[in-house]
């Protein structure tokens, strides 16, 4: 695909357009579902197409294509579109400066999901449903999807950048109904590694595990008690933390929409409580939302945002880095050749304090611990909601009876500064989910446990 | 102006009958050609204009009552056959399923004109363009504060064809222009929420003026701040709400595939009253100004009009060709496919609720403590199985003594869609174009509210 690139850059360079970027995919694609151990959809999907993105007069024009044989056509249309903005814009757009890398990443993919036989693909959502269907009678549905996919993207730009760099995904949902007299529940998980091959759902998303930890949700909700409504001192666990962190502050330090959220002209002054540290890594090796390079040729890196309970940084891509003034962080992120790259997080979570589980609980006489979620989404006051699929009573400082579907919710900014206690981290757990800011990629989250006081969340029970 | 849709129709018949000829017993086609160009608002300014031109070709086939489908998006007859070898490939070791045998048959189309407006297919991207910067240019004259953060306005045009080995052909084409704003603006404390509105239309008549109003009164009111109570109280729902409540929740529960396989709470109360009987509910697949209106669904099937919900009572489901076949029943046209994944999903087109007879400023006015609910967060959290949700609503507005008297921050609102769907005690008068849904205000009593 490089050799095309070239040649028609090549051709181009005469337009003048102040930057020109292709970023081309090639690859193959598989998607299965099993509803209740009948297949609905198994489809396999060649494809492959290119993203142009010109910067002409301080303005962006963007053309997707799948015809390779198109491109000067679709360089030429993306560089028009972007002089009848231009005319349209009071301030010119500009990139900030990076450095150009000429790179080719290998996969550490081992076994490459293409190859690996349909038969043994339907085999493993077989062996889920029945690890499903036998945990307990009251299991009345159950959905598994599997995503694979493995290709190749490629980077070139008018500043010299060459990536090269693979594409690699699985990822396995469940959806699980369970049923007692009129009463239905509804449970779900997801798994999902972009490094690896089929070895991660042989070795990490077992059948026994996806199925057991669906399949226990399923049934606590419907043996659990309604959730009461009002503020209570609560304890998050590291994936409920870790979408709060995503969806509560992370989208508020994405800069292209701090400037119009609570945390703009924020950095530099306390948000949080003592103690509290949030981060958005890109470089944590071998974890969902990692990479080397980001989609605009950028190095990523670790992004300290609250640091010691101070708001330290924001995520940056080239034009909001040099519009801004702060340096590249490696976060402009393309769910593919249809979309232009944006501002995206990556891994996103909550350092480690230094409380253990059971001193965080020792003083609550009533609250929740809530253990997972189940969809969440913030706001540009900072206004958060969540939504609980996994919760247990904590009564005099001990776990109790797990509690039904409930939801909480929160103003992110003033919830910070609720925060009494952060545990510690034994084993790391990593909720492997997607974003959809217009556009899906694949991101982590978590932390540790963490504990706030009453007044911090809001637990949106039965009145 | 067929020349397009004869194209990617003579792709679909080519793979068709490669497909039969390869051993399969049943296939089908669908093939879409897309075109949009969209404009996009960022920190009130045009932050690109973007074209996506995409060919689509989504191959299923049957053989032996195994299923199997593949996909391309190059439109060339070898890229198709490739396709149409990689389907049966995966029929071959699919899952059987007796239900798997058939592909809908040929049935006449209902005829809807004005789908496609030539002018709007031929309007340059300047004016598209020019509209936007009317919008934004607008929106930063109020005397609001508005700062409009994103939204703009797109052209789409998308033709269509299917084929299957039962002998249905078709294809159409259609066109739609949208806009979009989402603003905020400054508060004494920080932000306000984003309000946000739409327009869509046939035709190049997007209401800039109208956009712009709403939004702007939306912020006007929000930028006031006030308190509520945790209570149960009266609720004024905006469409833009509540559609995000009836989608995760009752549209849930009337597809056929959730019926059938015991994942709906009301699988067995076709004829029963569920809702208020001012309430009623329309699934319209043939509506002309519907932003996914065209006049045959992803099967190869017509679309039509299905009625839901008649004042209160309960009439119908929403059923695909397999779903329906396998309960002896008829396809209501409802099939959507999700072409890079081959899945069919049971999908409403355009929603209507019928309006009622108030005016919602004047309901509003005659409300003496409640709440206006105008857009909600973590709708898509609720619980599609039993129907809970609990949710927060954002903007909310408190209502007292008739007057909207400012935004409260973190209101929640918790229930069950039944129990909400049973209180509903009036619905406005003038319904609002949300894209899919065509709907006024509804107006509930006694609905849980928690406030912090």
């Amino acid at each position: 695909m490089f050799e095309v690139f070239e040649t028609v850059l090549g051709r181009c360079s005469n337009l003048g357009a102040s930057y020109i970027e292709l970023r081309g995919e090639s690859g193959f694609q598989e998607y299965i579902q099993m509803d209740d151990e009948k297949i609905s959809a198994l489809t396999q999907r060649i494809e492959k197409g290119v993203a142009v993105r010109a910067l002409v007069d301080g303005a962006w024009g963007f053309v997707s294509t799948s015809s390779l044989n198109k491109l000067d056509e679709a360089i030429e249309d993306a560089f028009k579109m972007a002089k009848v903005v231009a005319k349209n814009r009071r301030e010119p757009v500009k990139i900030a400066d990076t450095r150009i890398y000429k790179d080719s990443i290998e996969s550490r993919a081992k076994e490459d999901p293409r190859n690996v036989p349909i038969s043994d693909k339907i085999g493993y959502l077989k062996n889920i449903h029945r690890i499903i269907r036998d945990f307990d009678e009251r299991i009345k549905a159950v959905t598994v999807k599997l995503r694979t996919a493995s290709g190749v993207k490629y980077l070139l730009t008018s500043e010299g950048t060459k990536i090269e760099s693979p594409v690699n995904l699985i990822w396995v949902y469940t959806w699980v109904t369970g049923k007692e007299s009129k009463r239905l529940s509804a449970g779900r998980h997801e798994e999902s590694s972009t490094h690896e091959g089929w070895e991660f759902v042989q070795k990490k998303a077992t059948p026994k595990k996806i199925g057991e930890l669906v399949a226990n949700r399923v049934v606590m909700q419907l043996e659990g008690v309604p959730a009461k409504a009002g503020t209570f001192p609560c304890v998050l666990g590291p994936r409920v933390v870790g979408v709060l962190a995503h969806e509560a502050l992370g989208h508020l330090a994405e800069a292209d929409l701090t400037v119009n959220s609570s945390f703009n002209g924020k950095i530099g002054k306390t948000v949080a409580a003592p103690g509290v540290s949030m981060t958005d890594d890109g470089t944590l090796k071998g974890v969902l939302g990692s990479s080397k390079y980001d989609d605009e040729g950028v190095e990523t890196s670790r992004v300290e945002i609250i640091k010691d309970s101070v708001l330290n940084e924001i995520m940056t891509n080239r034009e909001y880095a040099a519009k801004l003034n702060l340096r590249l962080t490696g976060n402009a992120r393309a769910e593919s050749f249809l979309h232009p790259p944006i501002i995206r997080m990556r891994n996103t979570f909550f350092e480690e304090g230094d409380l253990s589980f059971d001193e965080m609980l020792e003083d609550i006489k009533f609250g929740y611990y809530c253990t997972d979620f189940r969809g969440g989404q913030a706001q540009s006051n900072a206004s958060f909601q969540v939504g609980i699929q996994e919760a247990y009573e904590i009564i005099n400082g001990k776990l109790g009876n797990p509690v039904t579907d409930l939801s909480i919710s929160g103003i992110a900014t003033d919830a910070l500064f609720k925060i009494t206690g952060v545990g510690r981290i034994e084993d790391r757990i990593w909720e492997t989910g997607r974003c959809g800011k217009g556009q899906e990629v694949f991101v982590a989250s978590g932390g540790p446990d963490i504990m706030f006081e009453k007044g911090g969340i809001t637990f949106g029970g039965k009145t | 102006m067929k020349n397009d849709e004869l194209q990617l129709l003579k792709l679909c018949t080519f793979g068709v009958d490669k497909a039969i000829r390869e051993g399969a017993d049943a296939a089908e086609i669908l093939a879409l050609k897309h075109s949009e160009v969209t404009t996009e608002i960022e920190l009130a300014q045009i932050s690109q204009v973007s074209k996506r031109a995409e060919s689509s070709f989504s191959v299923r086939v049957l053989k032996d009552k195994r299923m199997g489908a593949a996909f391309t998006n190059t439109p060339h007859e070898n890229k198709v056959e490739k396709a149409v070898e990689l389907a049966i490939a995966a029929a071959r070791v699919s899952t059987f399923d007796k239900y798997r045998s058939t592909l809908p048959a040929k049935s006449r189309y209902s005829s809807v004109k004005g789908l496609y407006n030539k002018e709007l297919a031929s309007r340059p991207v300047s004016d598209i363009v020019e509209l936007t910067a009317a919008l934004i240019d607008k929106s930063i004259k109020t005397d609001v504060g508005l700062i409009p953060m994103a939204g703009g306005t797109g052209v789409v045009i998308t033709s269509k064809a299917y084929s299957n080995s039962s002998g249905v052909e078709h294809f159409e084409r259609v066109s739609n222009i949208y806009s979009t704003l989402a603003a905020v603006a400054k508060t004494k404390d920080g932000m306000t929420p984003i309000a946000y509105t739409f327009d869509v239309k046939k035709s190049w008549d997007i209401n800039v003026d109208a956009v712009v109003n709403e939004v702007s009164e939306t912020i006007k009111v929000i930028k006031k701040n006030a308190k509520g109570k945790t209570e149960k109280s009266t609720v004024v729902f905006h469409p833009i709400a509540y559609s995000q409540i009836l989608q995760y929740t009752l549209l849930q529960s009337v597809q056929g595939d959730n019926v059938t396989r015991g994942k709906s709470k009301i699988s067995n109360n076709i004829g029963d009253e569920i809702a208020s009987e001012k309430m009623s509910i329309v699934d319209d697949g043939l509506y002309r100004e519907g932003i996914n209106t065209l006049i045959s669904d992803d099967e190869g099937v017509p679309r039509q009009k299905t009625i839901i919900m008649d004042r209160g009572v309960l009439k119908s489901f929403l059923w695909d060709h397999y779903w329906a076949s396998k309960r002896g029943l008829k396809s209501t046209g409802n099939a959507k496919r999700d072409l890079r994944q081959g899945l069919i999903n049971i999908t409403p087109t355009t929603i209507k609720i019928p309006p009622g007879k108030r005016d919602v400023g004047e309901i509003i006015s005659s409300i003496k403590h409640g709440y206006y609910v105008r857009d909600v967060q973590g709708a898509h959290s609720s619980n599609p199985e039993s129907g809970d949700f609990s949710i927060v609503g954002n903007p909310a507005v408190l209502i007292e003594n008739g007057e909207l008297r400012g935004a409260i921050n973190g209101l929640m609102v918790s229930g069950n869609i039944f129990e909400l769907l049973r209180n509903v005690v009036e619905i406005a008068s003038e319904p609002r174009n949300i894209m899919s849904f065509i709907a006024p205000e509804i107006i509930c009593e006694n609905v849980s509210i928690i406030s912090r």
